[in-house]
């Protein structure tokens, strides 16, 4: 990575190198120029004084060819002092101009050949002026020669040469100097261009490295802080911008993951919620949190009002229940390696690999047959309350690393949300099916009505009652489906079916209030009181016959009794008072003795003392006394000659047949023949009492056995009797292991029989 | 004096006739409601001592078929019975019956009663 920070410093630095430069070089060049534009205009005042010494000298020369002629004209001696002078003159220029020749170059030789021609014309002008002075003759000869012109001429063609030499070089420095001026503003403009060139590289620069970047950088922040995850941040700058940038693109792809993430749990709640059951609800938490942690399994446990966790749900595992079946029995272990502390504070517990912490044979046994090899356990807390824990199962060791901590927890909440509802809904459709269930099955007529008064449920029971079926009845008003006067309700009514049926009934009302208080309607708990009607009547009736029986005894009892201390009596009516007591008094024993007796059947506190037993012997017995008291009756028995051995309690068996022929005798108020039979019949030995009396029909048979039964004919019932002796005499027959039944035919005779068994063993329930 | 005592029990009818003994009664007996309608149509007692849970005919019906003949209507009906009951002693007065015994009964308290009976019969005749 280049650093954004080196670089700027690099090309500051350039720049101020290149701005240095730009400065020394107009300072230099400026210095150049000035420097230079004074040398050349020394060296041109210099070419000057050159060139004017050169044009002094010319002139002299001209001064001292002139004033030669004029003397060797005329010889004049003016001229010739004109002529001395002009060569001293001449002289002294030359060595002038010889000095000032010295430095340059070029130009001394120039002014030697000067010098050479000039010396030689010198000499020649000398011998023709020493001619003169010899005389005109000699002079004229020697001027005819005219050396001393030609000499002059040469000269003169040098002193021009050098003339015409000074005269370049001057304008030569001249045009040198303008030159110098020209490239020192070149330079200048030049550099100023490279410094302009420059600082419009750095600032693109600049633009391409920090600005464009420090600008994507913005507008992807802002992308960021707006909440668009879904553009990727990239600035394609490898500096400490692109740095920036890449850690913005790793937190926008964290976020977007989170994002995601939460978005998912988002979605997954939106699934759980709508789970009713706790099972539905285990496979919704899988499928949605598979995709994020990778887990195949789900174990879903419910705290029960103790806190003991139950296993209630499984998702993801082989569907035969062998699984559950495992955990159940595991129970204990399992509870033992569970960190409930730390479940029941919050903490999603990760065990990575089961087989490692697995503490007993169960435990192992139950990994490797579930297949189970790690686990997250998310606990269920709601409000802070433990409802519940979800254990995630993975077929491989899986740690858990700490943003699918993060996600578990928060999934955690969820779940527990709708765990919650879930175990509440649960609550509230088992109260409801057994409210259902109650409502519905319950003997007594039950009607409900919204507060308007309109029925909207009844159930079997008042379906029964009134005739109409729950669809017809719901909507109708109260007073149709159930007519019964308003000052009946609470008590007891009678309520007339949709039939005309006359039923009655208890009506009990309630209101139904809502959680404020209001109310929702009323419910009526209507009983059939027809069965307790009945018995009340029956039991009216028992009293008054008990009342009866009891009361002709005691009237024989009281009155004999009072007769004989209250009145003087001859001694045979005496005695015979004292036998009507006697008789009274074990009539009213007989029918104490029947109550208890059946007191005594019906809290099974009557037991059997069986024994082997002659019925022969037994039935003789029993008929004496009859025959010695019914004096219209013949009492007869047919006994076979010979009778195995039953087993009975002798004094119940005697009960038996003593209450068979007693009713034989009393429902045969005409008399006629009683008989006995006793028959060998297998395992049995079978008793049959045969009578000639009033006889019963088929539908007065029906409750013979029953209870406090008395057949509804004013023969019967006022021949007295409690009702219980048949039914006495059936229990007892049964608790010998035997049967009794009744054969009938009304005005012909009736005849009951009785089976006993002859074996050891008793078959009867009331041992 | 002719009274009938109407009983199904006869050892009641026997305490009947052993309290009334020696009275110069003459006592008749029925065992049951129709027999004792037809002693007291054909004899005609004074008295008639009714049990009212009597075979074939109860003795309420018998009062009350007693009291609607004209022929039998002076005849003094005393229920006997072994029902104690308000309700019952309503259904014997209601049917017609001159008094009410309820078993288990005086037998001085009754020959009293009968005692009462013969004296306003006499006083009548």
């Amino acid at each position: 990575m280049r650093r954004l920070r080196v670089q700027l410093t690099i090309l500051l630095a350039l720049l101020g190198l290149l701005v240095m430069a730009w400065g020394a070089t107009i300072f230099l060049g400026a210095r150049d120029a000035a420097r230079n534009s004074a040398s050349v205009q020394l060296t041109v005042d210099r070419v000057d004084g050159l060139r004017q010494a050169a044009t002094r000298l010319s002139r002299d020369f001209v001064t001292m060819d002139t004033s030669r002629r004029a003397y060797l004209l005329t010889g004049d001696q003016a001229t010739l002092q004109a002529q001395i002078q002009a060569e001293e003159h001449a002289s002294e220029g030359f060595g002038q101009l010889r000095r000032l020749a010295l430095p340059w170059k070029g130009l001394p030789p120039l002014v030697e050949r000067v010098g050479t021609e000039y010396r030689a014309w010198v000499r020649t002008g000398r011998t023709e002026v020493k001619a003169r002075q010899a005389g005109a003759q000699a002079a004229a000869r020697v001027a005819a020669k005219g050396f001393a012109d030609r000499q002059f001429r040469a000269l003169w063609e040098r002193q021009t040469n050098l003339e015409d030499e000074l005269a370049w070089r001057q304008a030569a420095y001249a045009s040198s100097q303008g030159r110098t001026y020209k490239a020192a503003q070149t330079l200048a403009v030049r550099t100023a261009v490279m410094v302009l060139a420059a600082v419009l590289l750095i600032a693109l620069y600049l633009r391409r490295a920090v600005g464009a970047p420090a600008d994507a950088l913005r507008s992807a922040s802002g992308r960021l802080a707006g909440g668009d995850l879904g553009t990727p941040v990239e600035l394609g700058v490898d500096n400490e911008l692109g740095a920036v940038a890449s850690d913005l693109e790793t937190m926008r792809r964290r976020l977007a993951g989170r994002m995601e993430a939460l978005e998912r749990l988002r979605h997954l709640s939106a699934q759980v919620v709508g789970a009713t059951s706790l099972q539905r609800l285990a496979e919704v938490v899988l499928d949605g949190l598979q995709p994020e942690i990778g887990a195949t399994r789900a174990i879903l446990g419910a705290a029960r009002p103790g806190g003991d966790l139950v296993l209630r749900a499984l998702a993801g595992f082989p569907d035969d229940g062998g699984v559950a079946d495992d955990i159940v029995k595991a129970d204990a272990e399992i509870r033992e390696l569970l960190p409930m502390a730390a479940l029941r504070g919050g903490q999603v517990v990760g065990m990575a690999n089961l087989e490692r912490v697995a503490s007993s044979p169960t435990l192992h046994d139950l990994v490797a047959r579930t297949g189970v090899r790690s686990l997250a356990l998310v606990p269920l807390l709601s409000r802070g309350r433990f409802l519940g824990l979800l254990a995630l199962c993975w077929t491989q060791p899986h740690p858990l690393d700490r943003e699918q901590e993060a996600l578990l927890g928060l999934a955690g909440n969820q779940i527990a949300g709708a765990l919650e509802a879930a175990l509440r809904l649960e609550e509230a459709e088992r109260a409801a099916g057994e409210a259902r269930a109650v409502f519905y099955a319950i003997a007594d007529g039950v009607l409900l009505t919204d507060p308007f008064g309109r029925v909207t449920a009844v159930n079997r029971a008042l379906e029964a009652l009134t005739g109409w079926t729950e669809d017809e009845a719901r909507g109708r008003t109260y007073a149709e489906v159930l007519p019964i006067a308003e000052d009946q309700v609470g008590g007891p009514a009678d309520l007339v079916s949709r039939y005309g049926r006359k039923v009655p009934v208890t009506v009990s009302s309630a209101p139904i209030f809502d959680a404020r208080g209001r109310v929702v309607g009323g419910v009526d708990v209507i009983r059939d009181v027809s069965k307790e009607r009945e018995i009340d009547e029956v039991k009216s009736a028992l009293i008054s016959t008990v009342s009866h029986e009891l009361r002709t005894p005691l009237t024989l009892i009281h009155g004999f009794a009072e007769l004989l201390v209250l009145r003087d009596m001859p001694v045979e009516r005496q005695r015979s008072s004292a036998v009507e007591i006697l008789d009274a008094s074990r009539r009213l024993a007989r029918l104490i003795d029947d109550l208890l007796s059946v007191s005594r059947m019906e809290s099974g506190r009557l037991v059997l003392d069986p024994r082997p037993l002659d019925l022969g012997t037994v039935v003789e017995r029993i008929l004496s006394p009859f025959r010695a008291m019914a004096a219209t009756h013949t009492l007869r028995a047919k006994l076979p000659g010979s009778l195995p051995v039953v087993w009975g309690d002798p004094d119940k068996v005697e009960q038996i047949l003593t209450n068979l022929v007693g009713n034989a005798i009393k429902y045969s108020p005409g008399g006629g023949e009683v008989l006995v039979t006793v028959e060998h019949d297998g395992d049995s030995v079978q008793v049959s009492v045969r009578d000639q009396g009033i006889g019963m029909s088929p539908r007065d048979m029906g409750q013979l056995f029953e209870k406090f039964y008395r057949v509804d004919r004013d023969e019967v019932r006022r021949a007295g009797g409690t009702g219980l002796g048949l039914y006495i005499t059936k229990r007892l027959v049964e608790m010998h292991g035997g049967r009794l039944w009744a054969e009938s035919w009304p005005g012909v005779g009736s005849v009951f029989s009785f089976t006993l068994p002859t074996s050891d063993e008793l078959a009867g329930s009331g041992r | 004096m002719k009274l009938l005592i109407a009983d199904d029990e006869p050892a009641v009818r026997d305490l009947v006739h052993v309290t009334l003994e020696g009275d110069d009664y003459e006592i008749l007996e029925a065992a049951d409601g129709v027999e004792a309608l037809e002693v007291a149509r054909g004899e005609g007692p004074k008295l008639v001592l009714l049990d009212i849970m009597m075979p074939r005919l109860d003795g309420l019906e018998v009062c009350r078929q007693l009291k609607s003949d004209p022929d039998t209507s002076d005849i003094v009906v005393v229920m006997l019975t072994a029902q104690a009951q308000e309700r019952d002693r309503d259904q014997g007065l209601a049917a017609g019956a001159d008094d009410y015994f309820t078993k288990p009964f005086s037998p001085l308290a009754l020959l009293n009663m009968v005692e009462r009976v013969r004296q306003t019969q006499s006083q009548a005749d």
